[in-house]
């Protein structure tokens, strides 16, 4: 037997056995996200989101994009005094509630037209004013008008768990190009497998999540 | 710089900017608002670990406020009233909604609207525990009121508020231009205590709204005088621990005050005076005062005593607020002592003087124009119990306390330091028995005495002690043949019998027949500048005076 095919193999074999047990790394198997269980999803974790050929190439946010992106004008969230300014969701946002705002079904991706909503406890509806404003800037000057924020570029925010953990500024770690997105607390992926419901980058446990930015 | 020398100064440089990226905030998870299981309070989740959820849910949430996770409270509230209240607060909003959702104990703490079954509690508890501090009920009408536009014109209207123009600092209007429970707390931050926007030493808080006239010259505002340790606790809710440090919260509490009306500590208007005037952290015990024989009767009404009331009394109390305004009292003298100033009273004319510029105008307040006052205890020739009118100084004769009266004493027959050109005040007769008057240790001012009528001494005998501080035994000719010796050696008659200690309309020297002893028929006083040539045409205990010269009868 050669030697170094069968060290090869025990190394494949010990890295399929650390990747298949939960806990030690963010797995989307098994996550909420994990389509391949569902009925519409093809029996496929990805394609319900990403496609390797013929992607959306308008769609910037994401990368080899497959869903049908939703075209629905939303009523924004807006807070009495509120510093920050709003405006319709963004590209990074417009993905998320490509599913999640109930106008598009989940099944509605190769550029087919599904059947299937999102269940009634996902669907955020089309009025974000009930739903944490996202779609905005937060940076220094915010954090300073409002009082009770982090400055995003000091703030050091920790998240994931065990071994899966990421330290950095609320900019670096959470922010996606200087605005709060659902990315900012939800972890699509389940890369950081902090939680173990509504995929969220943070313990909810005393709050963690919310704390992270707010400073109460 | 070797490596490990450069490795610590980043530590330590690491270590100030996590210290300068938290502000000095006492975080909500330190808090009694950290309802969940890690709480630090007495109310707190069975196995909860989230925090925020109690109030707060990041989708779905209530569109009432940031993200508000409770149900809007149905109840029906009483709101705050009085006489004095220009603000017409009506049912709570808003904001303060938000706080009565748990602080009106109707809704569960657990009830939230992201979660189906409400969060469970330790020990049992479902809504705020009755009788804990948090507690407010749906009966706001002892609580400082909420929900109502603090305008300009409120403020110029009411008075003593400040401009809510001014009002740009930790003590807040919302952003409709209401007072809420927001202005005095912050919910997520207990730096100070009890939630305050910041420290109510010294009512440093309530004094950014509330500026009462006289307050900066007020012993209230000023006193160092702590507690001695006896009797009960002047001050049960603050930490404060002498009367400065304590200010308004000396007689009032802005939450569940027994003393609705006015936010009071005591639901008695004199309860809120004794914890202090008992002895025990002023100088002098003007509590036992009351216990006396003959008192001005502050525990017989509660409730009666408006601030909003007119200057002539004619719903018949006493309060010690009657007489003193707690805002302005100090010890210092003055045309007016300290502890009368910034009070109301009614002058000689009968009109309103705002504040009263003599003791007696606060006299007048009760004793002289209102209606529904006792008859005299002595029914006199010209007796009515208007006393006001009895020291008109065009009167024949009056004791001078308006004013100086057309009949002089000499100096040479009063009694030092009292001379002909002195003015009384009503309470250098009516005045604690023990009082510095005479000569005791006790405090000053007509609260109780031991004598009738409040007098500070006895009016009883041929030689009554009153009359005698003031007036030599010279004067009245008690020796010799005279009819002042006869009537009050042989007779034993006294004093009143013949005079009016306050005031005669008609007649000189205080003239004024006591008519159950005396069927008057007339009376001829002296001629002036010629002693003794006055006679009386009166009956007294049968015996008949007809045209009796006073050395001829």
């Amino acid at each position: 037997m050669n030697l170094k095919a069968t060290y090869r193999a025990l190394v494949a074999a010990v890295w399929l056995a650390l990747g298949a047990s939960s806990g030690t790394a963010g797995t989307l198997a098994g996550s909420a996200h994990d389509f391949s269980t569902a009925s519409w999803g093809g029996g496929q974790i990805c394609v319900p989101c990403h496609t390797p050929h013929k992607a959306n190439a308008g769609v910037s946010a994401a990368p080899l994009w497959n869903h049908t992106v939703t075209t629905q004008v939303y009523t924004l969230y807006a807070l009495l005094g509120g510093k920050a300014i709003m405006g319709q969701p963004t590209v990074g946002d417009k993905l998320c509630l490509s599913c999640h705002d109930g106008t598009v079904a989940l099944d509605s991706y190769r550029g087919l037209t599904g059947a299937t909503f999102v269940s009634a406890a996902n669907n955020l509806g089309t009025n974000l004013g009930v739903h944490h404003p996202s779609s905005f800037h937060y940076d220094t000057s915010l954090a300073t008008a409002n009082g009770s924020l982090f400055d995003p570029t000091t703030k050091l925010v920790t998240i994931g768990t065990g071994t899966q953990v990421k330290t950095g500024t609320i900019g670096a770690i959470l922010l996606s190009a200087g605005q709060v997105q659902c990315s900012s607390c939800h972890d699509v992926h389940n890369t950081f497998n902090a939680t173990t419901k509504n995929l969220l980058k943070m313990s909810m446990a005393t709050s963690a999540m919310c704390f992270a930015c707010h400073n109460y | 710089m070797r490596p490990y020398r450069a490795a610590w100064m980043a530590a330590v440089a690491f270590a100030c900017a996590l210290v300068l990226a938290f502000p000095a905030r006492a975080g909500v998870a330190t808090t009694k608002h950290n309802l969940s299981a890690s709480g630090p309070g007495t109310v707190k989740a069975a196995t909860e670990a989230q925090i925020c959820v109690f109030c707060h849910a990041p989708h779905n949430s209530a569109p009432s406020a940031p993200l508000w996770n409770r149900q809007t409270p149905g109840s029906t509230y009483t709101p705050y009233t009085s006489s004095t209240a220009k603000a017409a607060a009506g049912q709570p909003t808003r904001g303060s909604l938000l706080c009565l959702s748990c602080h009106d104990g109707t809704i569960a703490l657990g009830q939230v609207l992201s979660r189906t079954a409400p969060i469970s509690m330790t020990g049992g508890v479902s809504t705020m525990p009755a009788g804990s501090a948090g507690h407010l009920g749906t009966d706001l009408s002892g609580d400082h009121p909420i929900s109502f536009a603090y305008t300009s014109t409120l403020a110029s209207t009411r008075g003593e508020l400040v401009d809510p123009g001014t009002l740009t600092g930790a003590v807040r209007l919302d952003s409709g231009g209401q007072m809420q429970c927001s202005a005095c707390h912050d919910a997520h931050n207990d730096l100070y205590g009890k939630f305050l926007v910041m420290p109510n030493t010294a009512s440093a808080l309530c004094q950014v709204c509330h500026v009462k006239d006289y307050w900066s010259a007020s012993d209230h505002k000023l006193s160092a005088k702590t507690w001695n340790g006896s009797g009960p606790s002047p001050w049960p809710h603050t930490s404060g621990t002498t009367v400065a440090a304590n200010a308004c919260e000396g007689c009032h509490r802005p939450h569940t005050a027994p003393g609705k009306k006015w936010l009071q500590n005591a639901a008695t208007e004199e309860g809120n005076c004794y914890p202090c005037h008992n002895g025990n952290v002023a100088a002098k015990n003007i509590q036992t005062e009351f216990a006396k024989a003959s008192i001005h009767p502050v525990a017989g009404t509660t409730g009666v005593h408006d601030p909003a009331e007119s200057g002539i009394v004619n719903s018949r109390h006493v309060e010690c607020v009657d007489c003193h305004n707690p805002h302005a009292s100090n010890a210092v003298a003055g045309t007016i002592p300290g502890s009368l100033i910034g009070v109301r009273g009614i002058g000689i004319n009968g009109v309103e003087v705002n504040p009263a510029t003599a003791a007696y105008q606060i006299c007048y307040r009760c004793h002289a124009d209102s209606s529904g006052q006792p008859a005299p205890k002595t029914a006199r020739v010209t007796g009515q119990n208007n006393t006001r009118l009895d020291f008109l100084t065009s009167n024949k004769s009056c004791h001078p306390v308006a004013g100086a009266c057309p009949q002089v004493t000499p100096s040479s027959v009063l009694v030092s330091p009292w001379t002909s050109s002195s003015i009384l005040k009503c309470g250098d007769c009516h005045n604690n028995n023990a009082g510095p008057g005479n000569n005791g240790t006790g405090p000053a001012g007509p609260h109780g005495s031991t004598n009738p009528s409040l007098l500070e001494r006895s009016y009883t005998g041929t030689r009554p002690a009153i009359c005698a501080k003031c007036h030599t035994t010279t004067y009245v000719k008690f020796n010799g043949d005279s009819s002042h010796r006869k009537h009050t050696g042989d007779i034993g008659a006294t004093c009143n019998t013949c005079h009016d200690p306050h005031g005669s309309l008609n007649y000189p020297s205080l003239i004024n027949f006591d008519t159950s002893l005396v069927t008057f028929r007339s009376f001829t006083p002296s001629t002036a500048g010629q002693a003794n040539n006055g006679s009386c045409n009166l009956t007294c205990h049968g015996k008949n005076h007809n045209n009796c010269s006073y050395n001829n009868c």
